[in-house]
């Protein structure tokens, strides 16, 4: 873990508490309404599908969709020494999405991963401290 | 709708800071905006001592103070680069209420001087560290709003088979217009090194910066101050400028994170124009020109269709051949864009003066020389998009 330089998130223990523990244990947990049964993110207090304030948090299965990516060829700090490196947003097999940096795609063929729009991805995990570990999504489809 | 405000304001003068673009001498948004104040106040023929109400995103009590007046309105209304125009249709309300007669939307904002100004705090990405972007978006690397609204471009691309040739026609049509306008950044070899013609296979070829995005599908970042008056319809009548009529006015909100954008090929703008041609008793059929927010040409592309402009995935068939550009059917950012002309960071202001110059018939007035800019349309839409794709303001206006 001593090497991740990238930024690192202050966890909010307020809302997203059980996200980053489960983070830690290499589970992906999004919350879930039980009146109306979807799930959401980014976390929130107020299920935004229906109102509900009745939530409950769920191991989900760490697998979705490539929805769109861009290939980011300015970035700053530790990111730049990166660049050109994928960002993409993921459908999750649950419902909803995630952004996060692609792994397993080549930053310099942007064609061929435009073909891939759709493709399964499944998350894995970098360990960046004590307290966060953080979501990379990995094609894999 | 009940006590329909269309037409019960207008806007009867605009006027921009002293110098904008890269200024050698930097100034303050304060600076800017207040010249931009000024030099509309006095095209109005008014003092800016008569303005009653104010409008600016989040800084209207700053600005009623170093004015010196005491407004009777106030609009902070602060929701990205689409802020005036939302101001202007919460004046119109307000007008038609009889809360006042003059009012002034005013931006300063020192895009490019402010590197020079002192900086305190942490620095990095500001915002609430607890917030979804901090939390969730921005430890990935992205940077300001280019490397977000890419991906929106890229999902325009897979789902309408829409391609970066098809975007690429949006800047070049645009740099045409600013070759028209002496105060565009990048008219000619004289203002900008990197000024002049641009061809789609320069769009293509420029520096990548978050693919699809090349640099010149992107907009500038400059110095710039723009004020409009509006007043009342029955004062307007007595003003020595032809009113240009605020016929329609709607806002909206999709979401602040792109996280929350459900349909990336979508913004607000339907809704928001909707309510517009509503109230206006008019249709996208009815518009001659449009003001669009080019912050990039994916901003356009997926505008155009929103306004209803052409269908879903078919804004190419409105760019094309020169259509939008000097000559073409339809003038579309006529002063040059936020592309080519003068991007401060909420362009939404620049939409409105340059809005109010081409129905006024001021497109070409004097001071600054510009000329062979001026179109014929009698009406015109525009849109402001603000955020990340986030809010949108639409107006409609129209010419007696």
């Amino acid at each position: 873990m001593a090497d991740y330089n990238k930024p690192i998130p202050i966890p909010d223990p307020m809302t997203n508490g059980p996200y980053w523990e489960g983070a830690k244990q290499g589970k992906f947990m999004l919350p879930r309404c039980t009146s109306c049964n979807k799930v959401h993110f980014y976390p929130r207090i107020i299920c935004p599908n229906c109102g509900s304030r009745s939530l409950e948090w769920i191991e989900a299965t760490g697998e979705g969709y490539l929805h769109t990516f861009a290939v980011q060829h300015r970035a700053m700090g530790a990111w730049a020494e990166e660049a050109p490196f994928v960002t993409a947003y993921i459908d999750l097999k649950e419902g909803d999405r995630v952004f996060t940096v692609l792994r397993g795609v080549d930053p310099t063929k942007p064609e061929e991963i435009f073909k891939k729009i759709g493709a399964l991805c499944r998350v894995e995990w970098d360990e960046a401290n004590d307290a966060v570990s953080m979501p990379y999504w990995r094609l894999v489809g | 709708m009940a006590n329909n405000p269309s037409k019960a304001a207008a806007i009867i003068a605009a006027g921009e800071a002293d110098q904008i673009g890269y200024l050698e001498t930097p100034k303050t948004d304060m600076m800017l905006g207040v010249e931009a104040i000024y030099n509309a106040c006095r095209e109005a023929g008014i003092s800016t001592k008569d303005i009653e109400g104010i409008a600016n995103p989040g800084g209207a009590n700053a600005y009623a103070e170093y004015l010196g007046i005491v407004p009777k309105w106030v609009d902070t209304t602060a929701v990205g680069g689409c802020s005036f125009q939302i101001h202007l249709a919460h004046m119109l309300a307000g007008i038609n209420a009889g809360m006042f007669d003059i009012g002034v939307i005013v931006n300063g904002q020192a895009g490019y001087s402010r590197r020079n100004f002192p900086r305190g705090g942490a620095g990095g990405g500001g915002g609430d560290p607890l917030g979804p972007d901090a939390q969730f978006v921005n430890p990935y690397g992205t940077t300001g709003a280019p490397s977000q609204y890419s991906h929106a471009m890229t999902r325009h691309m897979h789902e309408y088979g829409t391609t970066k040739e098809d975007f690429a026609e949006i800047a070049v049509n645009t740099r045409q217009w600013a070759m028209l306008n002496p105060r565009a950044v990048m008219h000619s070899k004289e203002t900008n090194p990197n000024g002049g013609p641009i061809t789609v296979d320069d769009v293509l070829n420029s520096r990548l910066i978050s693919w699809p995005l090349n640099l010149l599908d992107v907009c500038l970042v400059t110095d710039h101050g723009g004020a409009v008056v509006v007043a009342s319809a029955a004062a307007a009548k007595s003003f020595r400028k032809p009113p240009v009529w605020v016929a329609g006015a709607g806002e909206a909100i999709g979401h602040q994170t792109m996280l929350e954008m459900k349909d990336f090929t979508a913004t607000s703008a339907v809704a928001s124009s909707q309510r517009a041609y509503k109230m206006a008793g008019m249709g996208p059929e009815d518009m001659e020109m449009a003001m669009i927010y080019d912050s990039f040409t994916l901003t356009v592309g997926i505008t155009i269709e929103m306004l209803g402009l052409t269908r879903r995935g078919e804004f190419p068939s409105l760019v094309k051949n020169g259509n939008t550009a000097p000559g073409g059917k339809f003038p579309m950012n006529t002063n040059g864009g936020g592309l080519s002309f003068n991007h401060s960071g909420m362009y939404g202001m620049q939409l409105l003066v340059e809005s109010y110059r081409q129905l006024s018939g001021t497109a070409e007035d004097g001071i600054h020389g510009i000329a062979g800019k001026q179109t014929n349309a009698n009406t015109c839409i525009v849109n402001g998009t603000g955020g990340t794709l986030s809010a949108t303001g639409t107006v409609v206006l129209t010419r007696d």
